[in-house]
């Protein structure tokens, strides 16, 4: 005869705690904590140079994620942010602990933006709970309009989409009705931004919304 | 395949539970609950978990699981509706945005069937007797 061990418990409740603690220290100094999730591509580390460049009005902090190299950490410091690079040797996304760790090397104190780019995939980064603020997601343009129906967790739950690359939606197909109708299912009111690299376009509407989500955290 | 990474959680918290609980090598089944927005394939998910427990003490168990549909509410018009194709958080009566999740994000370890050893405790409230 067997018998059964009831346990009732999250699947990740060791990190969830981890991802507590972080949650708790960020709310407690006012810090905004954003996780930025995206494929491969998408633009997240450009996002982040032009936010730094055109947003001299924050104190940003950057932690990346990837699996290999330090590129994109030193993309990051080369504009005179603090920034940490977390490689997770072939894991697919980072978890609280990560962070955790890598938050040890950060002058929190001088710091009013921390902005995790996590590993760039659609899937697994959104499932773990890092003690973020909120998640924004970044989908560009060439990866096609059907990633919010194919990833519905990420989109469901990001507090802003930003699709990027939209000054190639002449040249590459891209059925943006459909994109925003699936994305209005899935999240309804959610800010989608239009972003465009080269021009900038799109960086005032997301600075804006840096501006409002910070003061919100600060009351 | 983001089950694997799922499956590599599970174990970070079962395998100090099977010693906490004494019952290392007596697993035969463990029982997930997960939510349908965790997008799972059950049969992706007991290949990882296969693949995963080989080398531990849980090597030999069966992974169960049941899934979650993802239930909605209307805090407008009342409507309860099951919102799971296409996925939509939509009221479609009344078109309310703002609507209340029930169940659908679960990412829960239900429980874990064990061996029956002769020294376990039958007034352990945790200890159910009998198979599912």
């Amino acid at each position: 005869m067997n018998r059964v061990i009831t346990i009732r418990q999250s699947v990740m409740e060791a990190d969830e705690e981890v991802a507590r603690r972080i949650r708790d220290r960020m709310g407690r100094d006012g810090r905004l904590y954003i996780n930025i999730i995206g494929s491969p591509g998408s633009g997240k580390t450009t996002l982040l140079e032009s936010t730094i460049r055109m947003a001299p009005e924050f104190r940003f902090a950057v932690i990346e994620g990837d699996i290999a190299t330090a590129r994109d950490a030193e993309r990051i410091a080369a504009l005179g942010v603090p920034s940490v690079q977390i490689n997770t040797d072939g894991g697919c996304h980072l978890e609280a602990h990560l962070v955790s760790r890598a938050l040890e090397s950060l002058p929190l104190d001088t710091v009013d933006i921390l902005f995790v780019e996590n590993v760039g995939n659609l899937v697994c980064p959104a499932e773990f709970d890092i003690g973020e603020d909120m998640k924004v997601a970044v989908s560009s343009v060439p990866e096609g309009a059907d990633k919010p129906l194919k990833y519905p967790l990420l989109f469901s739950q990001a507090k802003a989409v930003l699709l990027t690359k939209t000054d190639l939606l002449p040249y590459v197909p891209f059925e943006m009705e459909l994109y925003q109708g699936d994305l209005e299912r899935l999240n309804p009111g959610v800010p989608l931004l239009m972003m465009e690299a080269p021009s900038g376009k799109g960086m005032d509407a997301w600075i804006a919304l840096l501006r409002m989500w910070l003061k919100e955290k600060r009351g | 395949m983001h089950e694997l990474s799922l499956v590599e959680a599970i174990l970070e918290s079962l395998i100090p539970m099977c010693s906490e609980y004494g019952i290392e090598g007596k697993v035969k089944k463990v029982h997930l609950r997960i939510g349908r927005m965790r997008q799972v394939i059950p049969d992706v998910m007991r290949f990882a978990y296969g693949v995963a427990t080989e080398d531990t003490v849980l090597r030999g168990s069966v992974l169960e699981l049941s899934l979650i549909p993802l239930r909605l509410s209307c805090p407008t018009c009342g409507a309860e509706w099951q919102g799971d194709d296409p996925i939509a958080f939509l009221c479609p009566k009344c078109g309310e945005k703002n609507v209340k999740t029930h169940s659908g994000m679960e990412l829960e370890i239900e429980s874990m069937e064990v061996e029956q050893s002769d020294e376990s405790s039958d007034n352990d409230p945790a200890v159910r007797h009998g198979g599912r």
